[in-house]
């Protein structure tokens, strides 16, 4: 049973990578999309790669390099067809924004 | 395994922000068509259910007051994030019966058991 | 053929918006079948043709009944949503049908057509 996260909010700036990391599973899938992107090296997501695996953590191709931001070499870079494909690969969604 | 239909999580504060009226909304209609419908607080929406609330005092109908409804409504499943409550020094005394308090990882665990989820 | 209902509730003066449409217009592509969308919230805004958006800015609402025109997606307004947030809806009260500010590519519905696209969606995402 696989949950796909999206999340669309910076953790400096509120709570939803938090509520996240909370009760996300270790089968889950995170993707951050939107501002959501400027998580890439905020301390809760070391959290959820002690939950999830790493492999499972990705983010918007666009989102994450509009805004001119470096993604570690660990994070899995994906287009929006593929977040779509994601979407009916996993069972539900939930949206933190 | 029979899957509900819809889980919310309901994750604000209730006079501030509308979510949690809009939330109760879709609850009530999803309960008058007899659709299985689960309600999940965590963060600041534990503070929906928290006792003693007066929402007139601040101009604002009552919503939470329809909360007693829900048993009516065939709406049984209502969860609480142990880790909210305890971060908000909270105990588990609520305005409503049959709340169950979770901790989170068992908290996630009946969330997935839905078809879709919302959040607001 | 995988079914999919969308969820609106960011309103067109964020940014968030582009991101839904950018998803939908790829489900689209993928030959996804989208049941409908439903406006809820400050969604519903997207269908306020009063709202005004300088020419070189990103246009939604225009997006929205685009995505109509071609691949006659349902976009379902939120009544009670949307006669809280200034829209027009009372049919039977428009003297003047052309004074409302609803785009006619909106079509005025309930929660109970929630219950519906949740029913009849494999996978429901909000935005």
């Amino acid at each position: 049973m696989t949950t796909l996260h999206l999340v669309r909010q910076s953790a400096f700036n509120s709570q939803e990578l938090f509520q996240c990391s909370q009760i996300i599973l270790p089968a889950d899938i995170l993707v951050l999309i939107d501002d959501g992107c400027y998580n890439l090296n905020h301390t809760l997501l070391t959290n959820i790669k002690n939950i999830i695996s790493v492999k499972n953590i990705k983010v918007i191709q666009h989102h994450v390099s509009a805004r001119g931001l470096n993604v570690p070499e660990f994070i899995e870079v994906i287009s929006m067809n593929e977040l779509v494909n994601l979407t009916f690969d996993t069972e539900n969604v939930i949206t933190w924004q | 395994m029979t899957k509900k239909t819809l889980a919310i999580i309901n994750s604000k504060a209730p006079y501030s922000f509308n979510h949690g009226k809009d939330s109760l909304d879709i609850a009530l209609i999803f309960g008058s068509y007899e659709q299985g419908i689960s309600l999940f607080f965590q963060g600041d929406g534990v503070f929906q259910l928290t006792p003693n609330q007066d929402g007139e005092q601040l101009s604002l109908k009552d919503y939470l007051k329809t909360f007693s409804a829900f048993e009516f409504y065939d709406i049984e499943d209502i969860y609480v994030c142990l880790e909210s409550l305890h971060e908000r020094s909270l105990t588990s005394s609520f305005h409503i019966e049959n709340v169950k308090v979770l901790p989170a990882r068992e908290f996630a665990h009946e969330l997935k058991q839905h078809k879709h989820i919302l959040r607001f | 053929m995988n079914k999919l209902a969308v969820i609106i509730t960011s309103p067109p003066s964020s940014n968030l918006s582009v991101t839904a449409i950018e998803y939908i217009e790829a489900a689209l592509a993928l030959q996804i079948e989208i049941v409908g969308i439903f406006f809820y919230q400050d969604g519903v805004l997207h269908a306020n043709t009063f709202v005004e958006v300088p020419t070189d800015e990103y246009q939604a609402q225009a997006k929205w009944l685009a995505l109509k025109n071609e691949f006659n997606l349902s976009l379902h307004l939120c009544v009670t949503a949307a006669s809280k947030r200034g829209l027009q809806v009372d049919e039977t009260n428009s003297v003047e049908p052309q004074s409302s500010n609803v785009a006619d590519a909106f079509e005025i519905s309930g929660l109970g057509e929630l219950v519906e696209l949740t029913n009849y969606a494999d996978r429901v995402i909000q935005f």
